[in-house]
């Protein structure tokens, strides 16, 4: 640490006869006499105006918080336990080649009281000296602090915990993998603290690391680590986890694709984010990946909104397929799913009111023959039976990705388009037959007359005739009684 | 008439003969199984039909049987139509069915009756008003279900010739038309041939092909009549084919 530049009145002696034994009462003074040393060596180092110069040019403050000090595990000792060269009468001017070199050199007065055997039994710190066999050197100060030293492990660690790790992490180092790959174990502290895990230490993340422990764990790639980092998240987003541990992204992993993208690689590392909000980041995420399919999506009516208008209530990659467990687009399931899905915007008079769209266009869906027969498939235990056919839904007619906005377009090409697509499954199917379907619209005088013509004879008669009927039944028995 | 024959001490009316029989049988099979699957397909969205659905084996299925009836009911259909037409026209059968003045009659008798103005119901021939009404109702209903469900059937080769609109409007005729009929059935026939006081618990003559004297009398009374005048049990009845 820092050195004392004042010279003290006190004797020398008086710190000679305490020594380390400062901490004893020996009851001559009316103060403990190692904080009247202290005292001596505060009255320089107390101010905060003082530096000390390296070499190199860095410097530091030679300010000493002695306060904080006496809150320390070595509130006890006097200055001179540590710093021996320094006495009140003596104090040898030193020079350093940089802070680095001065706060190795004084890391060796620590283990004086500290040996190696002692503190070798803790994992950080045999992995520490090994390291400092292979040229490396140990800095005690990088997490225990100097003048505010606590025991890292014990009850304060959470508070330190973070600038604990930090002490090494905020540097630019490399960890290697098996292949040569390399990351960097640079954090950046305000990473984290502006990140929703601000109020979490690093070992609830990294939980087979402490300040006792560093094991090195070995990866065969960069790949091979970001997946084995989702264990960490699942220890406590284990709702999430059990949603990603069935979706197209997990099982591509398990067949061994390990750019398969999981936790990390959608929500940062350090930097984490929740990604609610940001909409457009999120479709930005998954175009890391899936390009053509953003590219066309971009186009479309809903892309169009997001990017020129920032439109907060279009659709979004993951409001069709999900944000965890999205299933593959292959599946008869997400297929099926797909009314769903649209029908949750398409559906809700808040959102469509907007934009003077229909809500009726999902209900008409399902009444006619295409959504009935989905929805009844939907609910079949077909497994008896065998997988049902693909029934038209929504995307069928109007795209996936690309989706074009209906009302304004050319109704011609449109109907030249629809019969391609009902000729995928009606083969034959002639220019009239896409008339079949009356384009999401409701039977009305301005749409379809006949039919609506139709409806409304039959509403009429029917409960028209029943009635009848049931008036003819009643009056027949009635008279059959009255006249027997 | 009708032959005459003694049973249990009632004397009973021969009034239909196999082919008719074998006809009504015919068409209860195919009409319960018409509605059995139809009807679930127009009430999808109700749990008794989806039960129905997965016992028949999924919607594909059902509509599969709705089908392989209709077939059925298509030939039963145009067998009733062509041997009728032919009996009637060429073979001098009695054409008992066709509505005439008399039934007009009948029917404002009847509302005279109903209303108390009269203590004498219709007398009715061979077949009522009633009768003839519901099979003229149901006759004509069944072409338009055919013709409307050969639409929904083949929706591709028909509009090769129709507008497309014909296929929703084939639709609302079918799902409709289907509910009406279904509902005189239930509600007209089965009380008129079964509820009915004079006929209950179930007036059988249709599937035994005879009916005894006093209901003859009081359902047909002007038939009845007609075969007292003609007092032969061995003439054969020409409105019942062999």
């Amino acid at each position: 640490m820092k050195r004392s530049k004042g010279i003290v009145a006190a004797a020398l002696v008086l710190s000679l006869a305490i020594g380390p034994a400062c901490g004893v009462n020996q009851g001559f003074a009316q103060e403990e006499p190692c904080a009247v040393l202290n005292r001596e060596c505060l009255a320089c180092h107390g101010r905060d105006d003082a530096v000390k110069k390296f070499a190199d040019g860095s410097v530091v403050k030679t300010y000493i918080d002695s306060q904080s000090f006496a809150k320390s595990v070595h509130a006890s000792l006097s200055c001179h336990d540590c710093h021996q060269d320094f006495t009140v009468t003596s104090h040898p001017e030193r020079s350093f080649r940089s802070r680095l070199q001065y706060r190795t050199v004084e890391s060796r007065r620590c283990r004086q009281c500290h040996p190696d055997d002692v503190i070798g039994a803790r994992s950080i710190h045999e992995t520490l000296l090994r390291k400092e066999k292979s040229g490396e050197a140990i800095i005690c100060t990088n997490c225990h602090s100097a003048h505010m030293m606590s025991r890292v492990g014990a009850g304060s660690a959470a508070k330190s915990e973070t600038k604990h790790c930090l002490a090494c992490h905020s540097r630019e180092k490399v960890k290697k993998f098996v292949n040569g790959e390399t990351v960097s174990t640079f954090v950046t502290p305000g990473d984290i603290l502006n990140s929703p895990h601000k109020d979490i230490g690093c070992t609830d993340c990294h939980s087979d690391f402490s300040s006792a422990r560093h094991p090195d764990n070995r990866y065969g790639s960069e790949r091979e680590y970001r997946h084995s980092s989702a264990g960490m998240c699942r220890r406590c987003h284990y709702d999430k986890y059990a949603m990603v541990a069935e979706n197209i992204h997990n099982a591509m992993l398990s067949a061994g694709r390990l750019d398969a993208p999981t936790c990390v690689d959608c929500h940062g590392t350090h930097s984490i984010s929740s990604l609610g909000n940001d909409r457009l980041s999120i479709v930005r995420k998954c175009a890391a990946c899936h390009k053509e399919v953003y590219s066309a999506y971009s186009r479309s009516v809903h892309g169009g909104a997001l990017f020129n208008g920032n439109n907060r209530d279009v659709a979004i990659c993951t409001d069709c397929h999900t944000s965890h467990n999205m299933q593959a687009i292959s599946s008869i399931d997400f297929h099926d799913d797909i009314p769903d899905r649209c029908s949750n915007c398409h559906s809700n008079p808040v959102i469509m009111g907007k934009y003077g769209l229909s809500t009726d266009v999902v209900k008409t869906y399902l009444s006619d023959f295409h959504g009935m027969t989905l929805s009844l498939y939907r609910k079949e235990t077909w497994k008896h039976y065998g997988p049902p056919p693909a029934m038209a839904v929504c995307t069928d007619c109007h795209g996936t990705h690309d989706i074009a906005r209906v009302s304004g377009s050319d109704i011609g090409q449109m109907k030249i388009k629809l019969m391609k697509r009902c000729a995928s499954c009606h083969p034959g199917a002639s220019e009239n037959f896409p008339d079949a379907w009356l384009s999401h619209y409701r039977p009305s005088f301005g749409v379809a007359p006949m039919v609506f013509i139709t409806e409304q004879f039959y509403r009429i008669m029917l409960p028209l005739t029943i009635t009848g009927i049931l008036f003819l039944v009643l009056l027949d028995i009635w008279r059959y009684f009255r006249s027997r | 008439m009708k032959s005459m024959e003694e049973k249990g001490g009632n004397q009973h009316i021969r009034r239909f003969g196999p082919y008719r029989i074998v006809e009504h049988l015919a068409l209860i099979v195919i009409f319960l199984v018409l509605a059995m699957t139809g009807l679930p397909q127009k009430f999808y969205h109700l749990g008794i039909s989806q039960s129905v659905i997965v016992i028949l084996g999924g919607i594909d299925n059902l509509r599969l049987l709705h089908h392989l009836s209709a077939m059925l009911f298509i030939g039963l259909a145009a067998e009733h139509v062509i041997v009728n037409f032919v009996g009637v026209t060429f073979m001098d059968w009695e054409p008992s069915m066709l509505v005439t003045l008399k039934d007009a009659q009948d029917s404002f008798q009847n509302v005279r009756y109903y209303l108390g103005l009269t203590h004498e119901p219709a007398g009715c021939g061979r077949y009522t008003y009633k009768e003839k009404g519901i099979y003229w109702f149901v006759l004509i209903g069944s072409v338009q279900m055919i013709i409307t469900g050969l639409v929904l059937w083949f929706p591709v080769a028909f509009t090769r010739y129709l507008p497309g609109i014909f296929v929703p409007l084939s639709k609302m005729v079918h799902t409709s038309e289907a509910m009406l009929i279904f509902m005189l059935v239930v509600t007209w026939h089965i009380y008129d041939s079964m509820l009915n006081p004079d006929v209950f618990p179930i007036n059988k003559s249709i599937f035994t092909g005879y009916i005894g004297t006093r209901q003859m009398k009081r359902l047909h009374p002007m038939e009845s009549a007609t075969l007292r005048e003609e007092g032969s049990a061995d003439q054969v009845d020409r409105s019942i084919p062999v």
